[in-house]
């Protein structure tokens, strides 16, 4: 193709070449979504209920398929380091604000 | 300024010009940060959620705990969310437990079933997410029969999520939920989850619209004759992260 040539690069009609990596990774990124989903419901009916422990499980066990969706799927772990932060670091300043808007929460409504 | 200086620059530097820093296309790059901002909106929503959810008490613990595949209407008769409300499982000042609100199944009328059904929609997503991305690695390697067919599945997986959480929406619905009014608890409540999952249904709509616009094209042989199936890749990101949303919204609305 001829957008590999980078000497005649312009920025709106460039797009790499991307080779077929297999789908044996797809296979099993879906085992462990599978896995990780059917997890999270036998623990919603063997945990002792509400806790603060419980609900750090779910929020880990979420976490751990939301790497998973966007490590393969999303196709994140094949980029650049520097997409990668670009999308990744903005995103965890506002989990920051979500932990501690969450923390302070109940002292709006509740007082 | 001597054309030769600047291609001999470009070709060693990331960010000195003439090359793309993070070697994706334009549209790629911008699928992202598109997505980025989303992830924001859908972060707001949740702060929302939690903020207010973490500002009613827990609920109280049921007197005789229910277990999963048990007769409802054996044991309560056809009025299970009256009786919830008699004996103080549901009432306004405290977030009912989930379990006791989704526990339907289609055709499994006055089954203890909870959270079967999301569970299932769950699924369905998992496996049209997975569709999508073999859509995407059939697109490497040209072969235009394949993507068509994997963007079909992701299409029908896509529909069967709308229709899954149609159902739920009339079931909430006819069990007297209303943005304003519900029978399960705190008004909130009900209003939280019909913005909630509808903001995130209208990502699934919408990316059911536009997977469908890729399909179309496909099979037109649009992508073929340009030379590549980059338009799948990017459509594809948008598809995950819907899927990625719902994630958390099964974890917020359905777990915790």
């Amino acid at each position: 193709m001829h957008n590999d040539n980078s000497n005649e690069y312009i920025p709106e009609t460039y797009i790499p070449h991307v080779e077929s990596n297999g789908t044996k990774e797809i296979w099993r990124t879906l085992i462990i979504l599978s896995v990780l989903t059917v997890v999270d419901i036998v623990l919603y009916f063997s945990m002792p209920p509400l806790g603060g422990l419980r609900n750090i499980t779910f929020i880990i066990l979420g976490i751990v398929k939301a790497y998973y969706i966007v490590a393969s799927f999303m196709h994140m772990k094949h980029e650049k380091i520097d997409l990668a932060a670009c999308i990744i670091v903005p995103f965890l300043l506002v989990l920051g604000l979500v932990a501690g808007l969450l923390s302070e929460g109940s002292f709006w409504l509740a007082n | 300024m001597s054309t030769d200086t600047s291609a001999t620059v470009s070709t060693k530097k990331t960010w000195s010009g003439g090359r793309s820093p993070f070697n994706v296309s334009y549209g790629k790059l911008m699928m992202w940060i598109f997505l980025l901002s989303d992830a924001f909106t859908f972060s707001s929503l949740l702060i929302g959620y939690g903020a207010v959810r973490f500002s009613y008490p827990v609920p109280p613990p049921m007197v005789e705990k229910l277990s999963p595949m048990s007769d409802l209407t054996q044991k309560y008769g056809h009025n299970f969310v009256e009786k919830m409300q008699e004996i103080g499982a549901f009432d306004e000042s405290h977030w009912p437990a989930p379990e006791l609100v989704f526990n339907h199944f289609p055709f499994l009328h006055g089954i203890h079933l909870p959270l079967m059904f999301v569970s299932l929609m769950t699924f369905i997503l998992i496996f049209s997410s997975v569709t999508m991305v073999l859509a995407v690695e059939a697109g490497h390697r040209m072969d235009k029969k394949k993507v068509g067919i994997y963007m079909f599945y992701t299409i029908l997986g896509g529909l069967a999520f709308l229709g899954c959480q149609a159902w739920e929406w009339t079931q909430f619905i006819t069990e007297g939920a209303t943005l304003s009014h519900n029978p399960f608890g705190p008004a909130h409540f009900a209003a939280l989850f019909f913005i909630v999952t509808g903001f995130h249904g209208f990502h699934v709509f919408s990316g059911v619209v536009f997977n469908f616009l890729i399909y179309v094209n496909t099979k037109r042989g649009m992508y073929e004759k340009r030379g590549h199936y980059e338009m799948v890749e990017k459509v594809g990101l948008y598809w995950h992260f819907v899927d990625l949303v719902w994630v958390f919204v099964f974890t917020f609305f359905y777990l915790i």
